[in-house]
This record gives C-alpha cells, structure tokens and sequence, in this order.
C-alpha cells in the first residue's frame, strides 16, 4: 500500500491523502491517473512510482516539461529514491510519498490545556498599577480622575489592536489565532515598557549622564521588537533567528532614524531635555563634583562652542 | 523707531505704572516751535535703507546735519541694516527740500546707538551741541523740541520737557516727555535757542509720551572719533561691532564686580543678589492662584534692562537672575521633583540660528567649596557663541539645591553677549553664594 500526500505550500501540511493500494501508482492531472492532480502545470502522465528490486519506493519522471523537482533545493531529476521524508515537487504542487511501514511518532500524553488567563489578568492588573503611579507620581496640579481615565482607555485599545493583527497573521500563517497567546505577549511587552519607560531618565539624573536619557528611544524599540520576536515565535518558531534578524534590523530603522534627525539638529539638542529633568534628590548616584572641577568641564566647552562657531553655519543645519 | 526697552513694559504691569508720571506737555504749543523747526529745517534728513536690487526704502529714519562738510549724525539702529549686510542695502537721505543723495556710513556706537554718516553734498548750515547737555547739568523741566520724520509723514516738530537722565539704568539715556514715533530715530532734539541736546532713540510701548534720548556728549565724541579714524569700509563694521559689544560688556561685568553684591534670603537658602542700582527687581508668588498650589513659590528676579540692539532679530547685553524657593505643600518627593522640572528651565531661550550656534550644556552635581560648605547642588551650564563676534556667548547657569525632597532652591543667572571669562567669574561667584542660612 503506498500513501501520496499532497502538502501545503509552506509549512508542507498535509492537505489530501490518497491511499494507493497497488504496487505501481500514476501521478498526472489525465483521468487515467491513480493520483489525479489539479495543477496545470503537472503533465496529464506526470509521475509514477513503484518498488525497485530492493523494495524501497522510486519516483520516475514521465518526460513532462516542468520534471520532477526535489524540495529542498528543487533539484531536477529524472528518478528520485523515497525515504519517506523527501519532498517532491511537479508543477505547483508538493507531494511526499509514503509506504504503509512509515514510522511515525510515539503517542503524545494528553496534558490538560494551559490556562493563560490568570497569568494574562495578573500582567492587567501590573500594567495598569503601575501607569497609575507612574501619572499619580508625575501629578502637580489638582488631581482630576480624568487624568487617570486617559490612559485606562486608550492603553487597551492599543492592545486589542496589537494583539488582533498578530492573531490575524497567526491565522493565516499557522492556522490558529491563538489569541490568548498572543494577548499574554503584547501584556508582558506592555509591562516591560511601562517598567522600563522612566529608568533611563532616572538613570541619567542619578549619573548625571545625558546620552543615558536619549538612549530611551532606542530602549524602547528594542523591547518591541522582542514583543515582536515573541508573537512571530508563537506564530511558528521556525527559522526563528532569521526572523529575530529581521525584526532586529527594522528596529534599527527607527532607531537609526532618531539618531539621524538628532546628528541632524547638533549634538546637544537632546541634551535640552534631558537638563530639564530633575528627580527626587535622594536618587542622585554620582559624587558630588568639586566646584573647580565644574567649572573645568564648563571651560572645556568653550573649545566646542568655538569650533561650531564656523562648522555649523547658519544654513546646513535645520530650525527647530 | 524701535521700542528697545519692551522688557520692562511686561515687568511694569498693575501698582508700579500706575505711579508713573502723568502725562505732560498738556500746555498749548508755543510759538517758539516755529522759530526753532525754520531754523532747522535745512538741517534736518530723513535716512532711509534702500534695498539695493528693489530699489526701494525698507527701513526709515531721520539724522541731522552737525558740519559743514556733509557729516550727520542718526541711530545706528536706522543704519544697522546696511552696516550688517552693506551687499543688499544702500543708504539714501532726503531733505525736508526734496533733494535727495547717497548716504557713507564713517562710525558707529553700537552701545549708545549712534551712527554717523556721510551725505554727499557740502555747505548748508549745520547743528551745534548744547553746552550744558555736553556737561551734563541740563536742568529738568527744560523745554525740548524734538525733531524727524514720523512715519514718512513728513518732517515735523515735537515739543516736551527735558526729564532728567534715567534713574537706575546703565546705559546712560535722557527721559524726553515728549512723542517719540517710528521714524524720528536719529532725529536730533534741541533746546529751544536750536542747540542738540540728544539724539531720539526710543520710547517705551504701554505708556503716554516717555521717550527716551541719547545724551548730545556721547554723539559729539563719537564725531570726534568719526572725524579722526578711519571711515568704516563695509567688510570691517561687524567686526567693528563685536569689538564695542566686548568692550561694552566688559565694563558692565567690572562695574556689577564693583557695585558689589549681597545675600537674598530665600526660605531658609542665601543667594546672589547685586547689589548694582541698575538691577530692577521683582518679585512673585503663587500663593494666591486658584485651583490652590500644590507648592509654594516665591520668586525674585533682576534684570538688568542693559540690551543693546545690534539687528532688527539680535538684542543682546541683559544680564538676568532668578531665585525662586519653591517649598511643597502636599506634594511627595516625586510630584515635586516634576513640579521642580517644570518650574526651572536651564536651557537659554530665543535662539537665533542667524546669529548664535547651538547652545551646549555642562551639568553635574557640584558641592561648593569654602569654610561652611553649601547644600549640594544640581549646577547646568549652558552657553552658546556668536557667530559673528570673537569671544562673545550667550551663558546661563542654574542651580537647583539638592539636600531636601520637599523643598528647593531653583536660582538661575543668564547672560547676554558675555565673554566666557567674565559669564564664569560671574558664575562662580553665583553658585558659590547659594547656601543654607546658618
């Protein structure tokens, strides 16, 4: 009895099984076929298969015009030996051949299905905690509900949003939405960013170190393109580096972008903000400087400031 | 003419203007305007800057004749236009006759914005300097006529009084009674037997008649300097310029040295307060702002009023600072952190890309030195340099006291076209003096 089964284009899911039980099976879009394929560019007698003196399958080629291709690699070949794993290709169609002797997989043990839910409310309730104190701890005015309100809205609808597309692609690509999975990634990307948002700033102040404060940007970017990583991984995690790679690349975009419109602006644009920034003094890390050493630093200034004087004209730098 | 002095108009809102003078001049005119206006009607010219590719007036002015030989004296403001870009404007005069000529800048006084030019014609009869004006002992209440071309309207005759030199103010500059308007500037103003007393510069926006003069002393030695040097030729004027703006600035940070300072008491902080009669000071509060201020601030600030116009989108000059003691009410280390950010702005304001490079800025966290040493202090420096003017920059600093999370000392000291030695001797004296009171 020999198996022919015709795989998806992609991910060579089975999608039609024929049981053939004679020893010598056709393959062609004719009638007369044992296997009759809808493709127009298969032959009408495309392919046929039987045993060889030592009893393992072989695929022969007919003489069609497209031939008989083996995956990977879609090498061309007249006669083709099938171990039950090979994958062969005539026209458009994707095709492996298997005997009854095929072994297959031991039987998986049924676990109970992982409920992600608790996990999912958990990672809600965190984000939204922490943007509540994130806005109360930033509050200076008289405190208005609507404040909060605010972001309490407009946060889940980015997720619902996020999480749709990914379930979306993961619908198309693998099959299944998988929608919890994908809510419980875009929750621990969100809580990665509202735990990370303040850090460089708090950093910067306590090491008095600009660059630290304009490299949040970046940061940020950085944790959506694991998000990123994360929901294409569930969506299937094959070839998963080339995808990090990918990801990781289109992240450099923006990032590389803000670098670019800062180099653009001059050195020190970002640093305008950053001097604005001040933190509770009890978070400052770095030494107190001398006041001789201050003034130093301020010196050396005047060193940059005259250079800029004739580099950065007047008229190849931008207004702001 | 250009209201150089607006910054204090912002300031002079509610109590303080309401004391100010009322206006004078409510006599009827005498007739001894016409005499003066006959006798100087030759002498007077309306100086206009011609865009030279239109062939058209884009700024004008008025000056008037002080030699024989075609010198005449007018605001540098009126000429600035052609002393900075001399390739697209030429200067033109007309007189109260019709005729018309070219114009030759020789000299300028960028800080008592004097400018004085060349007309191409000879003969005619001249204006000669009050000798009082020249010494200084010009009594108040003095009839003064002052005269220009307001507006392009034509010539015209304004009288008022003579009010004193301004109180308080470092630029030395006439209080004129008396309606100053655009286009007068450079005009001379006379007494009433046709003597020059002053030249008008400005007047002050939001207020009836006060106008101001430059003092006949300083254009009469300008002259004499115009009348020995070199005439200024088009290449060498903004250098020219940067070279009176530095020793201009120079003699303003020596005479605030000498003046000495003195602590302003804060809350419980001491900060630097000069103790200069030119500094006006301010003070405010938000203790009375409704919804109820989570914090309290008490603010002064000083300004020193001192800018000099060197082009219609350059001022510079002014020397500012500001204390303000902010202490939190019912806010936590945090909110008030955020409300200290917003409250202090360490960044130089008003860029000009034309005229200044990007500022940069120097922060760290600074502990002053001496026998008691200060609270720790957060300290940003940022400056900026002129493009134009060797060893001239914009410079502030400011410092945010660091030793309490529910109160701060936010002081900031900027700076105006300033030498980097003077802005950081300047400075350091500044940072030095923000301390806890003993």
């Amino acid at each position: 009895m020999i198996w022919v089964e015709i795989l998806s284009r992609h991910h060579h899911d089975v999608q039609a099984r024929h049981r053939c039980p004679g020893p010598v099976v056709r393959i062609g879009r004719g009638y007369d076929n044992d296997v009759v394929i809808d493709d127009p560019y298969v032959a009408p007698r495309h392919l046929v298969v039987r045993r060889s003196e030592n009893g393992e399958l072989v695929a022969e080629d007919l003489g069609s015009a497209n031939g008989t291709l083996v995956e990977p690699g879609a090498e061309r070949r007249e006669r083709v030996a099938l171990d039950g794993t090979r994958v062969l290709r005539i026209g458009r169609t994707r095709l492996r051949i298997r005997d009854a002797l095929q072994a297959v997989a031991p039987e998986r043990v049924l676990r109970p299905a992982q409920r992600t839910w608790p996990a999912t409310l958990a990672l809600i309730a965190a984000v939204v905690l922490l943007q509540l104190l994130a806005d109360w701890l930033g509050e200076t005015t008289e405190p208005r509900l609507s404040r909060y309100a605010k972001p309490l809205l407009v946060l889940p609808l980015i997720v619902v949003a996020w999480t749709s597309a990914w379930a979306v692609l993961s619908r198309i690509f693998a099959g299944q939405a998988q929608l919890g999975r994908h809510l419980l990634i875009a929750m621990c990307g969100l809580l990665a960013i509202e735990a990370y948002d303040a850090v460089p700033e708090y950093a910067a102040f306590a090491l008095s170190w600009g660059p630290l404060a304009g490299a949040r940007v970046a940061g940020l970017w950085l944790i959506i393109g694991a998000v990123c990583v994360f929901h294409l991984r569930a969506i299937s995690p094959a070839r998963l580096r080339l995808k990090a790679g990918l990801v990781a690349a289109l992240a450099g975009i923006p990032i590389a972008l803000q670098a670019l419109a800062q180099s653009d602006l001059g050195a020190g644009y970002s640093g305008e903000r950053y001097v604005q920034l001040l933190k509770p003094p009890a978070f400052r890390f770095s030494a107190l400087q001398d006041e001789s050493a201050f003034f130093a630093g301020t010196a050396r200034l005047k060193d940059r400031l005259d250079r800029a004087r004739t580099e950065d004209s007047p008229a190849d730098s931008d207004d702001d | 003419m250009r209201n150089v002095l607006l910054g204090l108009v912002a300031l002079c809102a509610g109590a303080a203007c309401a004391q100010s003078d009322p206006a004078p001049g409510r006599s009827p005119l005498s007739s001894a305007a016409q005499g003066v206006y006959t006798a100087a009607r030759p002498r007077l010219v309306q100086i206009r800057t011609v865009v030279t590719a239109a062939g058209r007036q884009s700024t004008l002015g008025s000056g008037f004749v002080v030699s024989g030989d075609g010198l005449a004296l007018t605001n540098y403001h009126v000429v600035s236009k052609y002393a900075l870009e001399p390739a697209t404007y030429r200067l033109e005069y007309t007189s109260p006759d019709g005729t018309s000529g070219k114009v030759a800048l020789l000299a300028i006084d960028v800080a008592n914005d004097l400018a004085v030019v060349r007309l191409d014609r000879r003969g005619g009869p001249s204006f000669q300097f009050d000798a009082r004006a020249l010494h200084g002992d010009l009594p108040k209440g003095e009839r003064l006529y002052s005269m220009g071309n307001p507006l392009d309207l034509g010539f015209a005759i304004v009288e008022g009084t003579y009010n004193g030199l301004v109180e308080r103010s470092y630029n030395e500059r006439m209080h004129f009674s008396g309606a100053l308007n655009p286009g007068m500037s450079g005009g001379p103003t006379v007494t009433a037997d046709g003597h020059v007393v002053g030249v008008n510069v400005a007047r002050r926006f939001g207020a009836e008649l006060v106008s101001f003069l430059v003092p006949g002393r300083f254009a009469a030695a300008l002259l004499e300097r115009a009348a020995r040097a070199e005439p200024l030729s088009p290449k060498t004027v903004r250098a020219e310029i940067g070279r009176q703006l530095a020793s201009w600035q120079a003699g303003l940070y020596k005479a605030v040295g000498a003046a000495g300072f003195r602590d302003a008491a804060l809350g419980p902080y001491r900060a630097l307060e000069s103790s200069a009669p030119w500094f006006r000071c301010w003070a405010s509060t938000n203790a009375d702002r409704v919804p109820r201020p989570r914090a309290i601030v008490e603010a002064t600030s000083c300004n020193t009023e001192t800018q000099l116009f060197v082009a219609d989108d350059l001022g510079t000059g002014h020397i500012g600072v500001t204390h303000a003691y902010v202490k939190s009410l019912d806010l936590n280390a945090f909110q008030f952190a955020t409300f200290l950010s917003q409250q202090y702005a360490p960044s130089l304001s008003g860029w000009n890309r034309k005229w200044q490079t990007r500022q940069r800025c120097h922060d760290d966290f600074v502990e002053t030195a001496g026998p008691a040493p200060g609270p720790p202090l957060r300290a940003v420096w940022c400056a900026r340099a002129y493009r134009d003017f060797d060893d001239l920059y914009d410079v502030s600093v400011t410092v945010v006291t660091q030793d309490r999370g529910d109160a701060a000392l936010v002081s900031k000291l900027s700076m105006q076209g300033v030498a980097y030695g003077e802005a950081a001797a300047l400075a350091r004296r500044f940072v030095e003096a923000t301390r806890i009171a003993p």
